[in-house]
């Protein structure tokens, strides 16, 4: 978004309507605001009320200059107006709850709104969006399956609509193969991700369509078709490369490095990421993430020496939880190259600095699985 | 949004960047600041909680 949409000229008009916030999730001096708003997203867009605390709005993932026009405007109207509608203090306690990490009561209260929602009702696409989300991380796949093919005849031709098809479409591939609903639901949640994905009229950000990708991908694996999932990366990589082509600044060319260096691992062709990593390592010499993407690159194309190098000059750059995931990334490269010995010290480090971290920026979960490993090393 | 497309998204937002051609006036990392901030002017609170990935 900093790189898209923070800088559009079209946003200026909202600059005295609210205090604008940026909290770097990884800085452990925020830890105090995590524990008042998890977030388990990135990035999540909140607004709050300033004299209670209370969320007016939550939204998980990124949004475009038009999605984000229309949050504001509608927490706008939400924080001044003086009575709700049934709706929209269903909506209010439901994104509280989700806000508490409670998806299962969450996904509820979003689905009541919905069901009391008056005609061309503001929230709508918004409240589709985080039932099918919640539903998601409440695991409750047959419900999100179902829900997504309720709405998105409602929806289609909107980011909601493209975004309910393809999150419903991740939850119908996750339904038991003996499921008697899950042939036709896949069926008809992969068309409506296509259709959305090719429709260029709807104003979907390139990660986006991105995700539209993977989750079109992950449905040709479930049906165990190589063939067609093949063409899809194809095409999905082809996409990447020409937005990244058509990008304006260093900021936006670099939006799709992670997109594209994942897929170039998985196409098997890890070698092609390494001209654009060097360059965003160039454009941007604080940053610790090309440096820690180089280093995924060069252990993909067996170059653990060059790998670790890259490891190196990343963890010098890094802080916070993302640093854990470098270390992780370093053990791995160590187990690669058959070096137990420091594989196991690598690992033993991870541990001690994820100790060190703020508890509301790592996991007990987190912590239990890197010892669980370090368990099995020794 | 799959599970495995929320890591993804997790990877999109770039590291620290010049904010000089934004046209917001955010604050950063100082949540007491805003909330003293948007008392005195009644506005609401919009916050990006992001992470240099």
């Amino acid at each position: 978004m900093r790189a898209y949409v923070f800088t559009d000229k079209a946003l200026e008009r909202y600059a005295g309507q609210f205090v604008w916030l940026a909290i770097d999730t990884e800085k452990a001096s925020n830890a105090a605001f995590l524990a008042k708003y998890p977030i388990h997203v990135w990035p999540t867009l909140l607004v709050v009320n300033p004299k209670n605390d209370s969320v007016v709005l939550r939204y998980a993932g990124g949004a475009t200059v038009p999605q984000l026009s229309k949050l504001l405007d509608e927490s706008e109207k939400t924080y001044r107006s003086k009575t709700l509608s049934s709706a929209d203090s269903l909506l209010a306690s439901a994104d509280k709850l989700s806000n508490e990490e409670k998806y299962g009561e969450a996904a509820k209260a979003y689905e009541q709104a919905i069901a009391k929602a008056p005609k061309k009702w503001v929230h709508f696409g918004r409240s589709a969006e985080l039932a099918i989300f919640s539903l998601m991380m409440a695991n409750e796949n047959a419900h999100c399956t179902q829900l997504a093919l309720d709405l998105y005849p409602r929806l289609a031709g909107t980011v909601s609509g493209a975004n309910v098809a393809s999150g419903g479409l991740s939850c119908a591939t996750e339904l038991k193969p003996d499921d008697p609903k899950r042939a036709a639901a896949l069926e008809t949640l992969e068309k409506a991700t296509r259709e959305a994905l090719m429709d260029k009229s709807i104003p979907l950000s390139g990660d986006d369509r991105s995700g539209l990708y993977d989750s079109l991908v992950s449905a040709r694996e479930t049906a165990k078709d190589d063939a067609g999932a093949a063409k899809l990366r194809s095409e999905w990589i082809a996409y990447l490369e020409g937005e990244a082509a058509k990008a304006k600044t260093a900021e936006q060319r670099a939006v799709y490095d992670p997109h594209r260096l994942s897929l170039y691992i998985m196409l098997k062709t890890p070698e092609k990421a390494i001209p654009m990593l060097e360059q965003s390592a160039k454009d941007f010499p604080n940053d610790y993430n090309p440096p820690s993407r180089l280093a995924l690159a060069y252990k993909a194309m067996g170059r653990f020496d060059d790998a670790l190098a890259a490891s190196d000059r990343a963890l010098a750059k890094a802080y916070g939880p993302r640093k854990i995931t470098i270390l992780r990334a370093r053990y791995d490269i160590y187990i690669a190259k058959g070096d137990k010995e420091m594989a196991k010290k690598t690992l033993e480090e991870t541990i001690r600095y994820a100790k060190s971290l703020p508890r509301e920026q790592v996991s007990k979960a987190m912590i239990d699985s890197l010892e669980k490993r370090l368990k099995e090393a020794s | 949004m799959r599970r495995s497309t929320l890591l993804l998204l997790t990877a999109l937002t770039l590291a620290p960047l010049a904010r000089a051609k934004e046209v917001l006036p955010f604050i950063d990392d100082d949540y007491s600041k805003a909330v003293a901030h948007a008392k005195t002017k009644n506005v609401p609170i919009f916050v990006e909680a992001w992470a240099p990935w």
